[in-house]
């Protein structure tokens, strides 16, 4: 494992900027799916559309972002060591911060602050770096993160008024083993 | 009796030396070429308690204690009294006791049988460092014919760190026993077959069941054991610890019997045979884990040397009582395999074949041997070698190439090939649960089902050879009249068949080796032309006799020979019961 | 991605089955099974060398949700499973996951063996002080006056298990408190614990949201402990006597006992030895 990053060499070159990206793109893709997993194992299937949708947005942007990723070698970055201001990536949701009644609306929500949360982390490094390839990449990303927002949005204002409260379950919770 | 033979006692309280002396009478007709069978008899004090030594000697090899003792040598009477009801004694049979300690408790004297008194203490009192118990020696094998040189023999090994001073002392006071047994009452004696070891006729063992039993598991492929000390199980694992060491294997002291188990669940997991031995308690605790060996199948061994239970019960005698927790005991449909040794020498065969067994189906194997013949040792022709050698079938590739590996896979012999931690590609999750063919946990009535069926299958169309019973005729055939019995009631058993066929009596010893998986087609080949028959065992009960009547088609005329430990049947009772059989159908 | 594999050769997915779990969504033991496997890809271990061993309850589920081997036993023994493995095979990575009822009520006798004997194993519990498979009865961690289930509707009446505190006298040689709200600290402590030569015991806080929801305040509560770990069991007892058990994130302590690892020694002996003893 490599030490961690300096604060000197905080996301300030292509390939460090890259290994952040291709880190919050390919965990977020992969956390989408399990919460879509989730909601469908307990059969929440309006909410776990969802997340699918964002999945594949997400794998989408991983392609091409796995594409630009060729042309550099990219720094080995342990997951503690990324310059992340929460515990995990920004586009990432929290396990913890969902719940088996969780509405669509609420879903939306979620998946909403997150994708927020992307398009700040990638415009403050445009703002911050002094590279002008980092500014220009940071720059991209982040247009693409506005992207997801807007598809949020629109998803958002479609949402029926049954959508907006968590459901409830009339049934009690069930002994396994 | 149609055995020569010759069978006696030696007794005292604690620090009379009755073990250390039954040792070396043991060693000592091994010098003179006989073959032995001693067991021990003991109070429930760890130190200083009463203690018994049964031994019978004879020119040929024996698998029983006889009905009764023609001998009982008492260092003195100290609560002997209690193990009168294992000390059989008839009117031939000789009391020897001394004077210094009183006369002989009534409870002895019932088969009034005849007495002597030996001053041991006043003759060892006039040797230097001379002890009762080695004029007690020297005193049995005047009367039994032992040749002095053979103790001497023995002397000189075992005492030889000790000095020549304390080699003498101990050989003048056998000499002083050896003097003074020509002026005791006689008893019969034996033939010397041979004066050396290498002189004797053919190579013999010397060994107790419980070793037997530890060099079984070694021969078969056992390199990890764990398990929790209990009594009379725990030789198993003494004799084991260094002797694994010495081939490469290890011996684990667990907490408790529920970590026995599991370690070598795990152990076995991980591709390294495995087993534990333990007695009727802890076997109660490894229950339930059983089960996981069955559903996860994981090949493993549990030997239960079988005390006379339930709960804490006799932990130093025997009982054959185990036999329905072992085959019932697990909970669901859990088809494993029970197999139970008869005699001292087949703990080995039986242990050995039960790793080939539990390795070759991947399913647990359970043991059942007993306190009578684990702490028994015999002096006995040298075992054969065998080729059961545990072998399990492993995968190292999935079935179809690149399809995901199915642990429980279906196949027609029901045994799936196993992939080793370690091995790529092959990952998987052993379950507990009821599980698909790759292992994945499952609530659906058909996996239930058809892992059921593989799991029953791989027991039921598995090849057990001969080896299943061991069934023995007499001399001029088997007649129409069967002995049918299992574990350690098959010694006297056998004897009893040898007296029967003596005397012109025809029939036919069916001792049962394998308890499960129940082999019906095999009984009833064996039981052809049978009109008659009686099942022995030692159990209060009847387990045995109840578990045929449960799965075999037994003869019309069975009858039932049960009682209880921890006494174990005498020659002569079997033999009554079949001689009452063939009279009531004459 | 092959382009772009830089030093590690495993990506934290690659140790993840393709069964989807049956936890509650929010369940603290997603992020465990998430940290688990980051902690296995920053180790670049082949998960063909790792195995996870677990017992009964939520949290023991998670071997099926590994690709690497696993052993799903009966409630309280996967600790003895491990051990035996382990012993069996040292070449293998031996985790063990499982709650707090598996480890500290039925499995409590092994739980004190297996810190005695440090054998060289992971132990990480998944503690939400509920039996969650059950519908919610209180476990040996809930706290005396918990009055949510229906056999104890008093509460218990019975101070928790200190699993720290006695995994520490028992002789365990790592310890370590995460919570389930800091997935990659707690990869990092898993890696750490892993790392450690011996019994490595990581307790995690993972709430229970359908039996504990209350348990969703820990991510408030909880606070990075103040002091780094120590090496001196009598300060650690006192740390952990006196702590609330919030203080999360760091390892707490560290020992130097030698695991226990008896060899398979070749000493070059046979059978055949064994059995001339036997000869007379």
């Amino acid at each position: 494992m490599s030490g961690a990053l300096q604060d000197s060499d905080a996301i300030n070159t292509l390939p460090v900027l890259l290994a952040h990206a291709l880190a919050m793109e390919s965990e977020a893709a992969e956390r989408y799916g399990e919460l879509a997993d989730q909601m469908e194992v307990h059969r929440r299937t309006a909410v776990a559309a969802i997340f699918r949708r964002m999945e594949q947005a997400e794998k989408a942007h991983l392609g091409d972002l796995t594409e630009m990723c060729g042309k550099f070698e990219l720094p080995h970055i342990a997951p503690w060591d990324f310059k992340w201001r929460h515990s995990e990536s920004p586009e990432v949701i929290d396990f913890t911060k969902v719940h088996y009644q969780l509405s669509v609306r609420e879903a939306i929500l979620l998946a909403f602050e997150h994708e927020r949360r992307a398009a700040e982390f990638y415009a403050g490094i445009a703002q911050n770096a002094t590279d002008p390839d980092v500014q220009k990449l940071a720059r991209e990303l982040a247009a693409e993160e506005q992207q997801h927002i807007g598809w949020l949005e629109a998803w958002l204002a479609e949402c029926g008024p049954g959508d907006a409260q968590a459901s409830e379950d009339p049934d009690p919770p069930l002994c396994q083993e | 009796m149609t055995i020569n033979s010759v069978s006696l006692v030696i007794a005292g309280s604690g620090g009379a030396g009755v073990v250390t002396a039954g040792s070396l009478l043991l060693d000592a007709a091994a010098q003179a070429g006989w073959y032995a069978l001693m067991s021990r008899s003991s109070g429930p004090q760890i130190r200083g308690g009463e203690a018994a030594a049964m031994l019978r000697f004879a020119t040929e090899p024996i698998m029983s204690h006889d009905d009764s003792f023609h001998l009982l040598m008492a260092i003195d009477w100290d609560n002997i009294g209690r193990f009168s009801a294992e000390i059989p004694l008839v009117a031939e049979s000789l009391i020897v006791g001394d004077p210094a300690h009183g006369a002989a408790p009534a409870a002895l004297l019932a088969g009034r049988p005849r007495q002597a008194a030996l001053a041991m203490s006043e003759i060892a009192g006039r040797i230097e460092n001379g002890r009762p118990n080695m004029v007690a020696l020297g005193a049995i094998a005047g009367l039994i014919g032992l040749p002095p040189e053979a103790m001497q023999a023995v002397v000189e090994k075992n005492l030889g760190r000790k000095g020549q001073a304390a080699i003498d002392a101990s050989m003048a006071a056998f000499h002083a026993g050896f003097a003074a047994a020509a002026d005791l009452p006689a008893t019969p004696k034996l033939p010397t077959v041979a004066t050396s070891v290498a002189a004797a006729t053919e190579p013999r063992w010397s060994i107790t069941g419980n070793e037997a039993t530890g060099l079984g598991v070694i021969r078969g492929g056992v390199r990890f054991v764990a398990a929790y000390p209990i009594t009379p199980a725990t030789e198993v694992l003494e004799w084991l610890a260094p002797s694994l060491a010495k081939v490469g294997g290890m011996l684990v002291q667990a907490e408790d019997e529920l970590a026995s188990i599991n370690q070598i669940i795990g152990a076995s997991y991980g591709g390294v045979p495995a087993m534990t031995a333990t007695s009727g308690p802890g076997l109660s605790l490894m229950i339930e884990s059983l089960g996981l060996a069955v559903a996860a199948e994981v090949p493993l061994v549990v030997v239960d040397v079988m005390r006379v239970g339930p709960s804490t019960g006799i932990a130093t005698k025997s009982e054959q009582s185990d036999l329905n927790i072992a085959v019932y005991g697990l909970h669901g449909d859990a088809p494993h395999i029970v197999v139970a040794a008869n005699s001292v020498p087949d703990c080995l065969f039986t242990t050995q074949w039960a790793v080939h067994l539990a390795e070759a189906m991947q399913a647990p194997a359970l043991v059942l041997t007993d306190q009578a013949m684990g702490q028994a040792r015999a002096i006995v022709p040298k075992p054969a070698e065998l080729a059961f050698i545990g072998q399990r079938l492993t995968a190292s590739a999935p079935a179809v190439e690149g399809e995901r590996y199915k642990r429980y896979a279906m196949t027609a012999s029901g045994v799936s090939p196993m992939a080793i931690p370690g091995t790529p590609g092959l990952t998987h999750t052993a379950d507990g649960l009821e599980h698909n063919e790759f292992g994945t946990p499952s609530s659906q009535a058909s996996d239930h089902h058809a892992q059921m069926d593989k799991r029953s299958r791989k027991l039921t169309q598995f090849n057990y050879g001969d080896h299943w019973a061991d069934i023995e005729d007499s001399e001029v055939g088997a007649g129409d009249t069967a002995i049918i019995t299992w574990g350690s009631s098959t010694g006297p058993a056998r004897e009893a068949l040898q007296r029967f066929s003596a005397a012109g009596g025809r029939a036919r010893l069916i001792s049962l080796r394998l308890i499960a998986p129940v082999q019906p087609e095999k009984m009833a080949e064996a039981l052809a032309g049978i009109k008659r028959a009686v099942v022995v065992e030692q159990s209060h009960s009847g387990q045995f006799y109840r578990m045929l009547r449960a799965f075999y088609e037994l003869p019309a005329q069975t009858v039932s020979l049960h009682h209880g430990g921890p006494l174990a049947f005498g020659p002569k009772q079997i033999l009554d019961q079949l001689n009452q059989l063939n009279a009531g159908s004459a | 991605m092959e382009s772009c594999a830089q030093k590690k050769k495993y990506a934290a997915k690659d140790y993840k089955s393709d069964l989807k779990p049956i936890w509650c969504p929010g369940c603290g033991d997603y992020t465990v099974l998430n940290a688990i496997t980051r902690a296995l890809a920053e180790l670049a271990l082949p998960p063909e060398e790792v195995a996870v061993v677990s017992g009964i309850g939520c949290s023991s589920r998670i071997p099926a949700y590994t690709s690497v081997y696993g052993f799903h036993g009966v409630h309280g023994r996967a600790l003895p499973v491990a051990t035996g493995l382990k012993l069996a095979r040292p070449d293998l990575t031996v985790l063990v996951t499982g709650g707090d009822g598996d480890g500290f009520s039925i499995g409590g006798n092994h739980f004190l063996h297996a810190c005695r004997r440090n054998v060289d194993i992971t132990y990480i519990v998944m503690d939400n002080q509920v039996y969650g498979m059950t519908k919610g009865q209180a476990s040996p961690t809930t706290a005396p006056d918990w009055e949510g289930s229906k056999l104890t509707p008093e509460g218990t009446g019975i101070n928790p298990f200190q699993p720290l505190v006695v995994g520490l006298a028992s002789g365990a040689n790592f310890i370590a408190r995460v919570s389930s709200s800091d997935p990659v600290n707690m990869a990092r402590i898993i890696v750490e614990a892993i790392q450690h030569p011996g019994f490595s015991l990581v307790q995690v806080l993972s709430p229970c949201v359908t039996f504990r929801p209350e348990q969703q305040e820990w991510r408030d509560i909880v606070r990075t402990a103040v002091v780094d770990y120590t090496d001196d069991a009598a300060r650690a007892a006192r740390r952990l006597m006196t702590d609330d058990g919030f203080n999360v994130g760091k390892v707490l302590y560290k020992g130097s006992r030698p695991p226990f690892r008896p060899e398979f020694e070749n000493t070059n002996g046979s059978v055949t030895e064994l059995e001339a003893r036997f000869a007379l």
